[in-house]
């Protein structure tokens, strides 16, 4: 058994099973919300005994908080997002760095998250979809435009949409509609919604700038 | 409808802010305290049988929890219809897991391990023997005299000659070969036509070749396109008091608990689904997927709950492909454009396993679409040892509308008639008629059809004319073309029920059992329920997305039935209110019922007026019917568990749609396309896209053309460059990766696309709307398939998709150089 | 071949920070250690399980083999600078605009934001049966499957092809064979420097291998000479989709003028054989003669002399062609011609 991070959030160990299934039945949603006890297995606990390589236990900076997480060497920033720190905005679509549904930015700069190593990443500032909105609920301008112009149909790609967009204007602020579509073009939609989608991500553009009326 | 306050007007669906801000939970977003891993151990034959399987260092290993062999499945349950008929199960129908592989990557057993990586080493600390059988991976190929077989007993699905008096046996699989006559031209690309297992006809198709001022014969293929879905199917299953609970996506939240019940054997109350977000379906998980049993058996085996984390690979093989189509048709023309007679021949390839309809249906769309005077069509399914086939939006409509819109073009290049007026000339309107004869000698027709409108507005849209101008002028290297294409489907069907509570607080609570893949028509459907109550949006709360939340029946959310079957269930629903209300109010203040009218969250009329809060209460006080204590006797069971379970919380309104409908539903979409193609390359750009759609009344216009424009461009990627490759000796798939199948990004598509709806009521349905997640996607396809031969001529292209190695070696050659026909390439 | 495809078998990890500390790993670990840079073509075999290894060597922390620095008129590039860093960089943009251009079109932003111009160069060919984990010659076994009667080899080679019939995938490579660059390539205690066209590996020589890199060594720097500055580029990378794809076919060229006469050129094109190839016997034809149709046409001709295309990539022989006669014509061919 080995720890991982649960420095800085609640953790769902406590929450008795019957809890756990009042919660699905009442609630009709989760089970665990905001990150769960990975237990990493025999083959993992085995092999953090090795000597050499790097420190399992380190810190990483994710939406503005630093969380300390147990990291395997082999693990991507994906599974250490989600299924350590319950950041499961970030999707994983392809696990080959096709598809775009899990990127992230690193130091502002989208990636695939599924295909970067989360020990390459400790010195990094990572941002996700959970760390756009403002502490008082205020979306970013980016999600204020896909809400406006209803952008993305069944949306399991939209928050690498989302992060690919926010991170290309850090770029280019004042994208066209072309160029926009470049900077987006590393993220697959499968609904096939890309008119809608370049649509949306164009006013959240627009409206990253301040222009109230596109 | 101006008037209206929601329904045709945009508005922010409930589920939207939970999806920018990354809150919406697919099924593996969840996790339970406990829970295990699951991984799958596939095939890598494409035929055999597991002689043997060892399986002792995996059980071994620390973490190994349980392993699950196909022979622990329970039999699947046969299926009872709404009209009470036993539809059999069929003992070779797809399963969860199998002992005898009919397609390399299905999969053999599935190991539950405390995490994924414990699970993957036991995976491969497996050792399993296998007999190898033979196989086939190109449909043709089999129907050679001797030609290999997918199954041991055969190629095709088929039932035994029925006894006098007796109904059909039940399906099996049988051989079919046809004669070294059947592929005299074959090599010349000509479609081989043997026997076929389907055929109809109406009219005189011989006199109409023989009146005919052209006649064309045509071969063309399209290929396997997988459907992609971005969210794999996972899911995740526990019990909890002999009930299961699955997390998972699926086109249909009702629907699917059906599937669930019986596939595991289980009574359908027993079983909760959790889908309140699926990452796309296109047909593929109409009604979930049967490998969501491995899961459930899994978590049973071993008391806690357990995650089977789909891969990209195993959705590869289990997330379903669109059957590739071969077809040929001959068609016979007037001098001015109208289609007198077509001959049309499909060869449908599926799996091993159920038989998708594409290739027997195609035919009718085509005689519904260009009202051809005389039409015979026949057609064929064949097996392969490849993954299952499943339907994807337009089944069957797009394969046979691509293989026929060619032939179209190519006659009105010939003829010299513009391509708009020669679909214009050929179009249906009104009550077209469509398909074959029935038995008694009554051809079916359309409810309307208002195509000619769409094309008319589209060529307006895109600006048709100016743009044909230039078509076929060269600059450098670059030629343009341009395109239009019509397509059809059907449309919508009837018989669900709507169901909701007004609550003394005032507010409208809505039950919908319509699956969330996105296209918002979950929430949609309802707002005609709340328009007709006069409910102002924000009072009223949708429970979607889990079916212990007592959801009524609902259609299955695949072939464009929602938008039409839903909001005739809603209308219906809130017709049953309006009506309890009225009653109620004419009771407490007198005066005739029907006098009372509804405005303003109040029900007015010659005795005062009430609010709808104070009718719910009224309503709960007078109980019966008016609060749900009395259900309508023709409701399906699952709607009278759930009015049962909500009964007493206010004035309900419950009810079956039972509103008649004079033909079959379809709607309709005319597509224009123009093209960039560079001559030295062959590559092509697609510059510009309009479509036009004609389904009744808009609900919802963005979400509209959300749909009208993505499922055309689902259309464009058949044509620009998705498709499988297998490898034809070793029956292995080489299109594992995105880059290798290649479904098109947001730069292979044009960057403004326009679309519009004609928004003409249909006249068979009370809120005039059909639905149209289908047809656009054959628009979208054809439409470039027209415009790249409008810029390089008729003989370039005999296969989709049309990727630049076909156009560049067609005019290297002079002549379509591609093989037409092996399938799979 | 891999029975199951997902989770990356563990692994031991070093983060070396300096060069010498990561040649020393490499050298002390030989034969077992992994070099990881941008791990774009790394991670696909190590999830795939169809290549495993027990050590990797991450190279992201080495800042000294990181950014892009003026040399003698040149540039030298560090080896795990990332593709837009390249792409983007205007001093290289200014006097190299080809190899920027292919840089911008490698596969997607999210690859380019992360993969380096070394991995690039460096990266295993795409063969699909080969990165599947079919035992064929390039990965040991005696057989090439891609090259049977009923293979699909669509984008295979059509020239050069030794057993193996794979090519490569590189955007940049031919860039760089056209500006004459060089690799610096380093090891514990030594270096050496290797003209870009004979840093590649055909399979006649070593059918395993797609560079001359060997067990501890490391790819450092790609050096440009300031030779081809601000002479007359062109780049075109022909594929299916837009994003994310390999060349079918892609053409580099750098050409010299003097007055109407090219003065000196390099060509070279990727995708049609395991190697770049530089079209040396090109680039001494068209050297002397007027820029015009007739040379251009000639160009293609030559090149595509010996080519042997195989059941699913006969188009490439036009297509190589056509491109080359781009190459050297500076693009497609202008005006209205009908």
């Amino acid at each position: 058994m080995s720890h991982d991070a649960q420095e800085t959030q609640a953790t769902p160990s406590g929450v008795s099973r019957r809890n756990f299934i009042k919660g699905v039945v009442a609630g009709g949603v989760a089970v665990s919300s905001a990150a769960y006890l990975f237990r990493a297995g025999p083959l993992l606990s085995g092999q953090a005994a090795r000597t050499g390589g790097v420190e399992r236990l380190i810190t990483l900076t994710v939406n503005g908080n630093q969380r300390r997480v147990d990291v395997a060497p082999q693990e991507t920033l994906a599974t250490t997002l989600r299924y350590k720190l319950g950041l499961t905005g970030t999707k994983i679509g392809c696990d080959r760095a096709e598809c775009g549904a899990c990127t992230v930015l690193v130091d502002d700069v989208p990636r695939y998250s599924c295909s970067v190593l989360t020990h390459s990443v400790r010195a990094k500032k990572i941002q996700t979809i959970e760390g756009l909105q403002a502490a008082d609920g205020t979306l970013h301008p980016v999600q204020r435009g896909v809400v406006e112009e209803q952008g993305f149909q069944c949306a399991f790609c939209m928050s690498g949409f989302i992060m690919a967009t926010v991170g290309y204007l850090k770029k280019n602020p004042n994208p066209t509609r072309e160029q926009l579509a470049h900077g987006i073009s590393g993220n697959l939609c499968r609904c096939q919604d890309y008119d809608k989608i370049l649509t949306a991500l164009h006013r959240g553009a627009e409206l990253s700038r301040g222009v109230a009326n596109g | 409808m101006a008037d209206n306050k929601l329904v045709g007007r945009d508005y922010t669906t409930p589920d939207l802010i939970a999806k920018v801000t990354g809150k919406s939970k697919y099924a593996e977003d969840f996790r339970a305290e406990g829970m295990l891993f699951t991984k799958l151990l596939l095939s890598p034959i494409p035929h055999g049988r597991v002689k043997s399987v060892d399986s002792r260092a995996a059980e071994a290993m620390p973490g190994v929890k349980a392993i699950l062999r196909a022979s622990e499945l329970p039999e699947t349950a046969d299926t009872v219809t709404d009209l009470g008929e036993t539809i059999k199960a069929n003992p070779k129908a797809e399963r969860a897991l199998t002992d005898e592989p009919v397609y390399a990557g299905e999969a053999i057993l599935a190991v539950a391990a405390v995490d994924e990586e414990t699970a993957a080493a036991a995976i491969e600390a497996i050792h399993v023997e296998f007999e190898t059988l033979p196989f086939v991976v190109d449909p043709i190929k089999s129907l050679r005299p001797d030609g290999p077989n997918p199954r041991v007993e055969g190629n095709t699905w088929g039932r035994p000659p029925a006894q006098p008096g007796q109904p059909p046996g039940p399906l099996e699989i049988q051989q079919v070969k046809w004669t070294a006559e059947d592929f005299a031209e074959y090599d010349q690309g000509k479609m081989p036509m043997g026997k076929p297992q389907i055929e109809w006809s109406y009219g005189d198709v011989e006199a109409g070749f023989k009146n005919a001022a052209l006649v064309l014969d045509e071969t063309f293929s399209v290929a396997n396109n997988q459907h992609h879905v971005l969210e794999p199917r996972t899911a995740l299953a526990y019990w909890q008091n002999g009930k299961l609970y699955m997390h998972s996506g699926t086109q249909s939240a009702v629907q699917t608990v059906a599937s669930i019940a019986r596939w595991m054997r289980l009574d359908p109350k027993d079983v909760v689904l959790i889908t309140e977000y699926t990452g796309g379906g296109f047909g593929s998980r109409a009604t979930g997927s049967v490998q969501c049993m491995i899961p459930a058996l899994l978590s049973k085996k071993t008391g806690v709950p357990v995650m089977m984390r789909i891969t990209r690979e195993e959705e590869n093989y289990i997330g379903g492909i669109r059957p590739a189509v071969h077809g040929r048709v001959k068609a016979g023309f007037a001098k001015d454009g109208r289609l007198l007679a077509v001959d049309m021949y499909a060869i449908g390839e599926n799996s091993a396993y159920e038989a998708q309809g594409d290739a027997a249906s195609g035919g009718r769309f085509v005689s519904l679409l260009y009202q051809p005077e005389a039409m015979r069509s026949r057609a064929i399914t064949v097996l392969t040892n490849t993954p299952p086939r499943r339907a994807q939006s337009q089944p069957g409509g797009l394969q046979a509308i691509m293989i026929f819109e060619p032939v179209i073009a190519k006659a009105a290049r010939q003829l010299k008639i513009d391509q708009v007026a020669i679909r214009r000339l050929n179009a249906p309107e009104g009550k077209a008629k469509w398909g074959p004869a029935d038995a008694k000698g009554q051809r079916g027709y359309a409810t309307s059809a208002f195509i000619k409108e769409a094309l008319d507005r589209g060529k307006d849209l895109f600006g048709w004319d100016e743009r044909k101008a230039r078509s076929g002028q060269r600059v450098g290297s670059k030629v343009r073309g341009v395109g239009v294409s019509v397509s059809t489907f059907v449309a919508g069907s009837t018989g669900f029920d709507g169901l909701f509570v007004i609550k003394p607080d005032g507010k409208m609570y809505i039950q919908s059992g319509v699956g969330n893949l996105g296209t918002e028509s979950v929430f949609d459907v309802h707002r005609v329920a709340a328009e007709m109550m006069g409910m102002p949006w924000e009072k009223v709360q949708i429970a979607w997305g889990d079916t212990s939340q007592n959801l009524p029946w609902t259609c299955v959310s695949g072939g464009s039935q929602t938008t039409h079957a839903m909001t005739r269930a809603a209308h219906a629903a809130a017709t049953d209110a309006i009506g309890k209300a009225q009653e109620i109010a004419a009771k407490k203040m007198g005066g005739s019922p029907t006098a009372y009218k509804l405005t303003g969250e109040r029900i007015s009329g010659p005795g005062g007026s009430m609010s709808l809060a104070d009718v719910a209460k009224q309503a709960i006080a007078m109980g019966g019917r008016f609060d749900g204590h009395e259900l309508p006797g023709n409701i399906n069971k699952v709607t009278a568990i759930s009015a049962t379970a909500l009964a007493g919380q206010g004035l309900m309104g419950v009810a079956r749609d039972t509103y008649p409908r004079d033909g079959t539903s379809f709607s309709f979409v005319a597509g224009f396309a123009e093209v960039e193609v560079d001559v030295e390359t062959g590559k092509y750009h697609l510059i510009d896209y309009a479509a036009v759609g004609d389904s009744g009344t808009i609900i919802h216009p963005k979400a509209y053309l959300g749909q009208l424009l993505g499922r055309g461009v689902l259309g464009m990627s058949h044509s620009l460059s998705l498709k499988t490759v297998y490898d034809q000796h070793y029956g292995l798939s080489l299109t594992q990766r995105f880059y290798q199948s290649r479904p098109p990004t947001i730069l292979d598509v044009p960057r403004n696309m326009k679309g519009e709806a004609v928004n003409i009521p249909d006249p068979e349905t009370p809120v005039g709307a059909r639905g149209i997640g289908e047809p656009p996607v054959a628009a979208g396809a054809c439409a470039i398939l027209n415009a790249i031969s409008d810029a390089l001529g008729d003989d370039v292209y005999r296969r989709a998709p049309v990727t630049l190695d076909a156009i560049l070696m067609a005019l290297e050659h002079g002549k379509p150089m591609l093989d037409p026909l092996t399938a799979n390439i | 071949m891999a029975i199951l495809h997902d989770v990356i078998p563990p692994f031991q990890l070093f983060q070396p920070s300096s060069l010498d500390d990561a040649l020393q790993l490499l050298d002390e670990r030989r034969g077992e250690a992994w070099v990881l840079a941008g791990g774009m073509d790394s991670f696909d075999w190590l999830k795939d399980r169809t290549k495993r290894t027990s050590v990797v060597v991450d190279l992201s922390q080495v800042a000294e083999l990181h950014g892009i620095r003026d040399a003698n008129g040149g540039f030298e590039i560090g080896a795990t600078t990332t593709l837009t860093e390249v792409a983007d960089h205007e001093g290289l943009r200014a006097k190299f605009a080809g190899l920027t251009d292919a840089a911008g079109l490698v596969a997607s932003p999210q690859i380019r934001n992360q993969g380096t111009l070394g991995g690039n160069i460096s990266q295993d060919t795409r063969c699909w049966y080969y990165r599947r984990g079919w035992h064929c010659y390039r990965a040991g076994g005696n057989i090439c499957y891609a090259d049977t009667p009923t293979a699909i080899n669509r984008e295979h080679a059509i020239l050069g092809a030794d057993r193996c019939v794979a090519v490569s995938p590189s955007d940049t490579a031919p860039a760089l064979i056209a500006l004459d660059a060089q690799m610096v390539i380093k090891r514990r205690g030594g270096e050496r420097v290797v003209e870009a066209a004979d840093y590649f590996v055909g399979p006649g020589t070593d059918i395993t291998r797609m560079n001359v890199l060997q067990p501890g060594e490391v790819l450092a720097a790609i050096r440009i000479p300031a030779t081809w500055a601000g002479a007359r580029f062109y780049f075109e990378k022909v594929r299916d989709r837009e994003v994310w794809d390999f060349p079918l076919v892609n053409v580099a060229s750098a050409i010299k003028m003097n007055g109407s006469t090219i003065a000196g050129a390099r060509l070279a094109v990727g995708a049609v054989a395991a190697r770049p190839l530089r079209l040396e016997a090109v680039e001494r034809a068209i050297t002397g003669k007027p820029l015009n149709e007739e040379t251009a046409k000639m160009a293609g001709e030559l090149a595509i002399e010996g080519a042997f295309p195989l059941q699913h990539n006969g188009y490439k022989v036009p297509l190589m062609r056509n491109l080359v006669r781009r190459a050297v014509r500076g693009g497609p061919p202008a005006g209205a011609t009908t």
